[in-house]
């Protein structure tokens, strides 16, 4: 039996009997409830692939715009003109706000994009030419990296999800496969010791009962052998010793009896 | 009587430029580059007319380096030409070399501001605006400092003076302070080429002050348009207006009261070629506004920018029609210019696999 092997240290006791059904049906609840969570995950978890694949496409097409409208700006201002932004850039205008949703008990965190009004750090750039594509291309990008953050966001999820649902399915696996069958084993264990300690008392009583019953048996034969011999002793010397046996054996009763009546 | 003597000094620099013209790539052979489909099958089209200078390129340049070996050429024979000019045209050479500087000197300018390294930025300068003493400049390391050495080592000098002190560049913005200086530099060019005896009355002053003239009118549209939604002023604007053109002095006056478009329209309704420009863009851009080149967005309908582009090039083509004259060393620049912005679009195209905006390019050969 491989599973004797494969049971809790107990002592096949009536209480730990308890203790372990008590143990099994935890065990049962608790697998039901993380294969629900483990489901609900793993639907949230096909769900942002689905949008992470889209986000990435989505990705390809406005980065390609971007770089199309940085190549008209190349065009247009007829230079380069990366140094001079980056020098004018002096705050951030476009900026995040990181929030944690919760999907049955995991936190996730989820970016939100926004941009701040009013912070237009190289307006002017461009302004004897090209200054339109430059703006142009500020939106076409501040819209690429709008695409970037959810795609960022997207990605957080999907390896915090991929962590927590292997984690989950570890554990149900776990209980399914280890917990649940060792409790089982335990339980039978216990049940087998049990009955076989049963079948031993019963054994053992039987055998007391039938040495008892020998023992009376015996006894009763020696009993009937000592009466037949007693029979056979006092039948053959009744009649020499009738009256002596009986003279004195009436004196000692009645001497006991008068003595015993002499004591109260 | 001007091409009396012309050629005597400038025959021979006017014999190389009309030879470097007709080195421009034609529309067969922007229609040929259209047709590639690798970056170095475009280098290959580009062989005859920019052989050298792509040779040291790797296979699949990257369209910056691209552009990078292409103006390379541009500056060599510029710079060839510039050797062998004399008088009055290595002058006109100089001044064609000043608005390169001014936006070299603002990229200083924004470097010292923002306290960097200037001599990195060395580097990144139009090569066509490098002068002697621009490492002088990086020496500054306060505005001040930089100020007194602009005024003291470069031609720009007059371009600063009196019209900008030195905590102008301090709190002007430096695109304010770089079209301040180029509005200056117009006016003084417009200036040399009808002043200067050699030039005054001659076809050089003639072919000069169109183009002239509608540089300044485009620059004073751009300004405009692209004023719109900033802190720029009013007030502001109109000090950035070239004090000539076309549209000067009642067109620039308008210009600077305009606020939207539609106000950009009317106050180039004098002249008959911005009209027609306006009202193709107008059109074209739909509701956007001007639309120029839209952002990826649609609108495949030319914008107002190209058109300006456009009829710069006519111009310039046009300037070749004459001779004697200098103004077609400038006519060449520009359209090597133009050319090598369109090599860089057509680049971009195929590099991104973007076909259907590849002919966007200027051809006018």
């Amino acid at each position: 039996m491989s599973g004797a092997a494969d049971r809790e240290a107990v002592f096949p006791t009536r209480q730990s009997l308890g203790l372990m059904k008590a143990k099994l049906k935890g065990a049962e609840t608790g697998h039901s409830l993380l294969k629900r969570k483990s489901e609900a995950l793993t639907k949230r978890f096909r769900e942002i692939t689905r949008r992470i694949d889209e986000a990435k496409r989505k990705m390809g097409r406005v980065m390609q715009i971007a770089s199309l409208s940085l190549a008209e700006v190349t065009y247009a201002v007829g230079g380069n003109i990366g140094y001079q932004i980056q020098e004018s850039a002096k705050s951030a205008r476009f900026r995040i706000r990181a929030k944690q949703e919760n999907v049955s008990g995991v936190l996730l965190p989820t970016f939100e994009s926004y941009q701040t009004e009013g912070n237009n750090d190289f307006a002017m750039t461009g302004l004897g030419k090209g200054g339109q594509q430059v703006q142009r291309c500020r939106e076409t990008y501040a819209r690429a990296v709008e695409a970037l953050v959810e795609l960022a966001s997207l990605q957080t999820a999907f390896v915090i999800l991929d962590e927590v649902i292997k984690v989950v399915n570890r554990r149900v696996n776990a209980i399914e496969h280890v917990i649940i069958p060792r409790t089982e084993n335990t339980i039978k264990y216990i049940n087998s010791e049990l009955d076989e300690l049963d079948r031993e008392e019963f054994y053992r009583l039987k055998k007391v009962a039938n040495k008892k019953q020998r023992d009376t048996a015996a006894g009763d034969a020696e009993m009937k052998k000592k009466k037949e011999e007693q029979d056979k002793v006092d039948a053959s010397g009744q009649e020499n010793k009738e009256q002596e046996e009986t003279g004195p054996t009436d004196i000692l009763a009645d001497a006991a009896a008068e003595d015993e009546d002499v004591i109260f | 009587m001007e091409g009396l003597f012309f050629n005597v000094n400038n025959g021979y620099i006017e014999g190389i430029v009309r030879g470097y013209r007709n080195g421009l790539l034609t529309s067969a052979n922007y229609t040929n580059m259209t047709q590639c489909e690798s970056i170095d099958d475009l280098k290959l089209q580009l062989g005859p007319a920019y052989g050298d200078f792509l040779a040291s390129l790797p296979p699949n340049p990257s369209t910056s380096s691209l552009a990078a070996k292409t103006t390379d050429k541009l500056v060599s024979e510029f710079r060839y030409v510039r050797a062998n000019a004399v008088g009055s045209l290595a002058k006109f050479m100089d001044y064609l070399t000043y608005g390169y500087m001014i936006d070299n000197v603002a990229l200083l300018i924004t470097g010292t501001l923002h306290e960097r390294d200037t001599r990195e930025l060395l580097e990144r300068c139009h090569p066509l605006g490098w002068f002697e003493t621009m490492p002088v400049l990086c020496v500054a390391t306060n505005i001040e400092e930089l100020y007194n050495s602009v005024l003291i080592e470069t031609p720009l000098a007059p371009y600063f003076k009196g019209s900008l002190s030195h905590q102008d560049l301090d709190e002007l913005n430096i695109e304010i302070v770089r079209n301040t200086l180029y509005k200056n530099y117009l006016e003084d060019f417009y200036h040399f080429v009808n002043a200067d005896p050699d030039m005054a009355g001659t076809p050089t002053a003639e072919v000069m002050s169109e183009i002239l003239e509608f540089e300044a009118d485009r620059r004073a549209i751009n300004i405009t348009l692209n004023s719109f939604g900033t802190e720029l002023s009013k007030a502001d604007r109109k000090k950035l207006y070239p004090n000539f053109g076309l549209l000067y002095p009642e067109g620039t006056l308008m210009l600077s009261r305009a606020d939207d478009f539609e106000g950009v329209r009317l106050a180039v309704e004098g002249v008959q070629d911005y009209k027609t420009f306006c009202e193709a863009a107008g059109l074209g851009g739909g509701p956007g506004g001007p639309g120029n080149m839209a952002g990826g967005t649609g609108s495949d309908g030319r914008s107002l920018e190209d058109m300006f582009y456009q009829k710069e090039m006519e111009i310039s083509k046009m300037a070749f029609t004459r001779q004697f004259t200098y103004g077609i060393v400038y006519a060449w620049v520009k359209l090597r210019e133009q050319e090598i912005r369109n090599i860089t679009w057509i680049a971009e195209c195929i590099a991104q696999n973007q076909k259907e905006r590849i002919n966007n390019y200027i051809s006018v050969f």
